[in-house]
């Protein structure tokens, strides 16, 4: 039991991890990985957030019924990330100010929404926590290391600190859009890699996992099958 | 039924517990970022009044404050910060100046400013610690004199405001506004309109200067502290002054009005010195010269900026025993904010009542050498010229 807690924890950090495995939350990886401590901000917002909505959703799955789930998620969701958004503001304004609308929109990354269909609505509290901490862990892993290659090439420094000889010879479009999906598919095959397949296939995952698969006619069809 | 009605209740009852849980957070955050966000637009202010907290904006229009003042917030302390809006030698000066509450300049910073030199971003560190007793003690920097004086001005300004907002009852009108409201008073026939006029005579010492309404309507004799207004049929309209003082100005008043003066002709008296330009005889036989001199416009400028080719046009008179009565810069193309300040009667007004031997104890203009050389030299010029107009007669 406690050893299956401790893979749940640890599956989200690299075998499941949700930004290179999963390919959640694409959007905030690729605008906030620019550079460190505004990784390290976003990733923590949306652990912080994941593990309340995890957690409530889990208490409230008996509650709430199927068919009103979807908006019931999005406004437990939207609310958690409201109340950092107003924590955040009050406590850490500069890096709210860093943040900007991405901090909204944590509302609508899919990591949170996936975990909540994904998990948190058929387990447990417990695991459901842990479930968003690990997915939390490793999305901020992910940021980071996106972050890292990214700030050190494209700006020549390391969380905001120069770095003497890259500083001089730095490549912009690192820090641009195309270097971001550069750096995502450079990491998605390094992840691939290391994992060497024991992280899930594509096709495991992929349907019966998805949020809206209980509303997709396709693969209820593949269920059926 | 029952299952619509229970997807309506949980949806429902979810979102109340979200909008609670918001409520709660913004409850206690809500303070804190207003706090936060204060702060920020605050630390400008705080720049310049370091030890100041809680800073509101005040309504401005309710006083009558100093033209150059923009803004002006106070603090919880008692202390204000005042933005002030001047121009120096170019024109939107803008500073920020705090003061404290025992009305002591904390601090002053150039927010912007379209300055030639540069010097304003340091001059603001002399103005700390003055107070409205001490800033005209404060010197300009030579060079840079339209600048700092503005500056200097603007600081002053603010110190006004602060008494001002501290109900104290401040004349925040300069020097200028000070003479023409006193001219207005002693002569309100002259309509506000008035002109420092060219003494050519020898006149009663106890007179320190005399003022001609630009529409004939009279003069203002102004014998030190007092304003006396004489008007067209010389008869005196100030009231409250006393007959001999009323004796000394309707005589100055008559004695201007009736000066004559004829022309010399100089075309043979080739030793006279070259700067003087033409020379009168006034009706009580002492000199009236017109004196061209060459400043900084002929003889200096340089390949960045050249001369502007224009001489310094004074008027100077001369009494029987050789001493200045009265000089004037009628003219003059020096360096706009340097040399420029030879046309100021805070300069000529210096050579009145000197003679020959200490004509050239004066405050130079400074950081304009050649302007002030030039101008002595005439000066002197019109003392050499005396010389040998009498020893021709």
């Amino acid at each position: 039991m406690k050893n299956k807690n401790l893979s749940i924890l640890l599956k989200g950090l690299l075998t499941e991890n949700p930004v290179f495995v999963l390919i959640l939350g694409t959007c905030p990886t690729l605008a906030i990985s620019t550079n460190v401590i505004g990784a390290i901000g976003m990733g923590l917002a949306a652990t912080a957030v994941l593990i309340c909505s995890n957690f409530v959703i889990s208490l409230l799955r008996k509650f709430i019924p199927d068919s009103v789930r979807i908006p019931c998620y999005i406004v437990i969701i939207a609310g958690f990330v409201t109340v950092v958004q107003m924590l955040m503001q009050a406590f850490l304004p500069e890096l709210y100010d860093m943040l900007g609308v991405y901090l909204a929109l944590i509302t609508v990354n899919c990591i949170i929404l996936g975990r909540a269909e994904m998990f948190a609505g058929k387990n447990g509290p417990v695991k459901s926590v842990l479930d968003g901490i690990g997915m939390g862990l490793g999305f901020t892993l992910a940021l980071l290391c996106m972050a890292t290659v990214r700030e050190i090439i494209g700006a020549g420094s390391f969380a905001g600190i120069e770095i003497p000889f890259m500083k001089d010879y730095t490549i912009s479009i690192f820090q641009k859009a195309p270097g971001g999906f550069m750096v995502y598919g450079f990491m998605i095959a390094l992840v691939y890699a290391v994992t060497h397949g024991k992280a899930p296939r594509k096709k495991e995952f992929s349907c019966e996992n998805c949020p809206s698969a209980s509303l997709c006619s396709n693969c209820q069809k593949k269920e059926e099958a | 039924m029952k299952k619509y009605l229970r997807s309506i209740i949980s949806l429902t009852a979810v979102c109340a517990i979200v909008a609670l849980l918001m409520g709660v957070t913004n409850y206690f955050t809500a303070p804190i970022i207003k706090q936060r966000e204060n702060d920020a637009a605050n630390e400008a202010l705080k720049v310049v009044l370091p030890d100041g907290e809680g800073f509101e904006k005040i309504d401005i229009s309710k006083y009558t404050l100093p033209t150059t003042v923009d803004e002006a917030y106070s603090e919880k302390n008692g202390g204000y910060v005042f933005k002030m809006i001047t121009a120096g030698y170019g024109s939107n000066f803008v500073i920020m100046c705090g003061i404290d509450s025992d009305g002591v300049v904390k601090g002053t910073k150039v927010i912007s400013s379209s300055e030639t030199l540069g010097v304003e971003n340091e001059y603001g560190d002399k103005l700390v610690g003055v107070t409205v007793e001490t800033v005209d003690g404060v010197d300009t920097v030579s060079g840079a004199t339209k600048t700092t004086a503005a500056y200097k001005n603007a600081v002053k300004d603010a110190l006004m405001s602060f008494d001002i907002l501290g109900g104290k009852e401040v004349d925040i009108r300069d020097e200028a506004q000070i003479l023409a409201d006193k001219l207005n008073a002693a002569l309100p026939q002259g309509e506000g309109k008035f002109s420092k006029e060219f003494i050519s005579v020898r006149i009663d010492e106890s007179v320190s200067a005399v003022y001609k309404a630009e529409n004939g309507a009279g003069y203002v004799v102004v014998l030190g502290e007092i304003f006396v207004g004489v008007d067209s049929e010389n008869k005196v309209v100030t009231a409250d002054v006393d007959e001999s003082t009323k004796t000394t100005a309707t005589d100055t008043a008559k004695k201007l009005e009736s000066v004559t003066l004829e022309e010399l002709d100089i075309t043979n008296l080739t030793a006279l010195p070259k700067q003087i330009q033409k020379v009168f005889v006034t009706d009580e036989y002492n000199y009236v010269f017109e004196i061209r001199c060459a400043g900084y416009g002929i003889e200096g400028g340089n390949q960045w900026h050249p001369a502007s080719g224009e001489y310094i046009f004074i008027k100077l008179s001369l009494d029987k025993e050789n001493k200045i009565i009265d000089c004037i810069t009628v003219s003059q193309g020096e360096t706009d904010g340097i040399g420029s300040v030879c046309a100021d009667e805070s300069f000529y007004g210096q050579f009145a009542g000197k003679d020959k031997t200490n004509y050239s104890q004066i405050d130079a203009i400074s950081g304009a050498t050649i302007t002030t050389n030039g101008y002595l030299k005439g000066v002197q010029a019109a003392f050499e010229a005396f010389e040998i107009l009498n020893g021709e007669e």
